[in-house]
């Protein structure tokens, strides 16, 4: 490759090659920066009252309107060049195409740079080929044909390894992503309030649970014997059984006492612990069915006993 | 590679962060969510089991009864006191010749009064004229 060199920076830089149409096959599988010269690229130089790179880059297609082709699809990069803005105009299917052409995979491109940042190094053209060269004009990297020079030009030996450039750009900001940048962050920032939301509902609802666990501790404090739940339910074991049975001796016993008044009274009650019987006298026949009827509204168990009774019983 | 292919899928690569971290965070929600669902009814079970065994012990374990089973003693006059004996949280009364309103006056103690009643025996021995045997405990 005449005029060109590759060379290793120190540490983890890496090679870089000057990208040029006469460049020969490139045979390496290693990761490179490309150095493109202005074959691949529309340069314009702009003194503009802008201060934010953002505001060059929205207005760089107005700025190309008559210098490019209308048929081919461009991308843009800008950056500020002293007092000017430096706009450049390239077409990435192109020079990546023709980068495989030349045996340069896709995937061992780290970042494009312009030969325009070497400006300040080739005021001696430097030899691309057989019949072109690279010099700074007016301080503008320019390809220009050979034969324009003197025959016996001394073509400068440029070294890219002590050449520290800027403003390159990663190939994949060339290719645009599925979904464009504006929408990128809306979608985050949609996705994120909402991840938020949830974030704060989740603790809303974790510390929903305070007061209860408060109000245990609480009991606790003051019961501390009734801490463990093995003690608690044995209590209970204990004492359930005979709350129920209790209070459903008392519940037929005043549910009987209901059934008494002038005309039936209480001849006799038997109370133990698994059954309440109780037979009851009728002053006559008549109320009988009565009584029968007022012990069924009560659920209680009643037939008749012998001549003007009636016996109650219900087991526990 | 995987560096360019990061690179250039950059924008969707933000885009699956952020939806991991919004479906993490949903995640979180849910296991908030049945965390404290558990939580409050394992609480709520051991509040209510707490105040229950309160409950029951200061109703069936009271200090107090004993003295409460003094009461049948004085409820009606001596002489229709048949036996009375009290020990050991236990208590064995026996009436005779009880009318109706005295008899009512003891069942009321006996019903309003937390005993556990192991035996009660009314017997209507004549017209208006009851005897009662209790035996409680507590």
């Amino acid at each position: 490759m005449k005029g060109i060199k590759i060379l290793n920076l120190m540490g983890n830089a890496n090679k870089k090659l000057l990208v040029h149409k006469n460049m020969s096959s490139f045979d390496s599988n290693e990761t490179i920066d490309i150095i493109l010269t202005p074959q691949f690229y529309t340069f314009l130089r702009e003194e503009l009252g802008i201060k934010f790179t953002y505001q060059a880059k929205q207005i760089a297609p107005s700025i190309f309107d008559d210098y490019l082709e209308e048929e081919k699809e461009y991308q843009y990069y800008v950056y500020k060049c002293n007092k000017y803005w430096c706009f450049f105009a390239y077409n990435i299917k192109e020079i990546v195409d023709f980068l495989e052409a030349k045996g340069i995979k896709q995937h061992q491109i780290s970042k494009i740079f312009f030969a325009q940042e070497l400006a300040p190094y080739i005021e001696n053209a430097i030899s691309l080929g057989d019949n072109f060269a690279l010099q700074a004009i007016d301080d503008i990297s320019t390809i220009l044909p050979k034969r324009l020079l003197e025959n016996n030009y001394n073509y400068k030996e440029i070294d890219l390894k002590n050449i520290t450039l800027k403003n390159g750009i990663a190939i994949s900001s060339s290719y645009s992503s599925l979904v464009p940048l504006k929408q990128t962050i809306s979608i985050t920032i949609l996705l994120s309030i909402l991840g938020g939301i949830f974030i704060f509902e989740g603790n809303t609802i974790k510390n929903s649970i305070k007061p209860d666990i408060d109000k245990l501790e609480l009991l606790l404090d003051k019961n501390p014997k009734l801490s463990s739940s093995r003690i608690r339910k044995s209590i209970l074991q204990q004492y359930k059984p005979i709350d129920t049975k209790e209070r459903k001796k008392r519940d037929i016993i005043e549910n009987i006492s209901k059934l008494l008044s002038a005309n039936s009274q209480l001849k006799s009650l038997i109370v133990d612990n698994k059954k309440v019987t109780a037979i009851i006298e009728v002053s006559n026949n008549n109320i009988v069915h009565q009584i029968i009827s007022k012990a069924h509204n009560k659920k209680l168990n009643i037939k008749k006993y012998g001549e003007k009774q009636l016996k109650v019983e219900e087991t526990l | 590679m995987s560096l360019m292919v990061l690179k250039r899928f950059k924008n969707e690569l933000i885009i699956l962060i952020a939806i991991i971290f919004t479906i993490s965070a949903f995640l979180y929600k849910i296991s908030a969510k049945n965390f404290v669902n558990n939580q409050k009814s394992e609480i709520i079970s051991s509040i209510t089991e707490i105040n229950q065994v309160k409950e029951l012990k200061k109703l069936w374990k009271s200090k107090s009864i004993s003295k409460k089973a003094n009461i049948f003693k004085t409820l009606v006059s001596k002489d229709k006191i048949k036996n009375f004996k009290k020990k050991s949280g236990k208590l064995i009364v026996s009436y005779q010749n009880l009318n109706i309103k005295e008899l009512n006056k003891i069942t009321k103690n006996i019903m309003n009064n937390p005993f556990q009643i192991e035996k009660l025996e009314i017997d209507k021995t004549a017209k208006e004229n009851y005897s009662m045997e209790l035996i409680c405990k507590w």
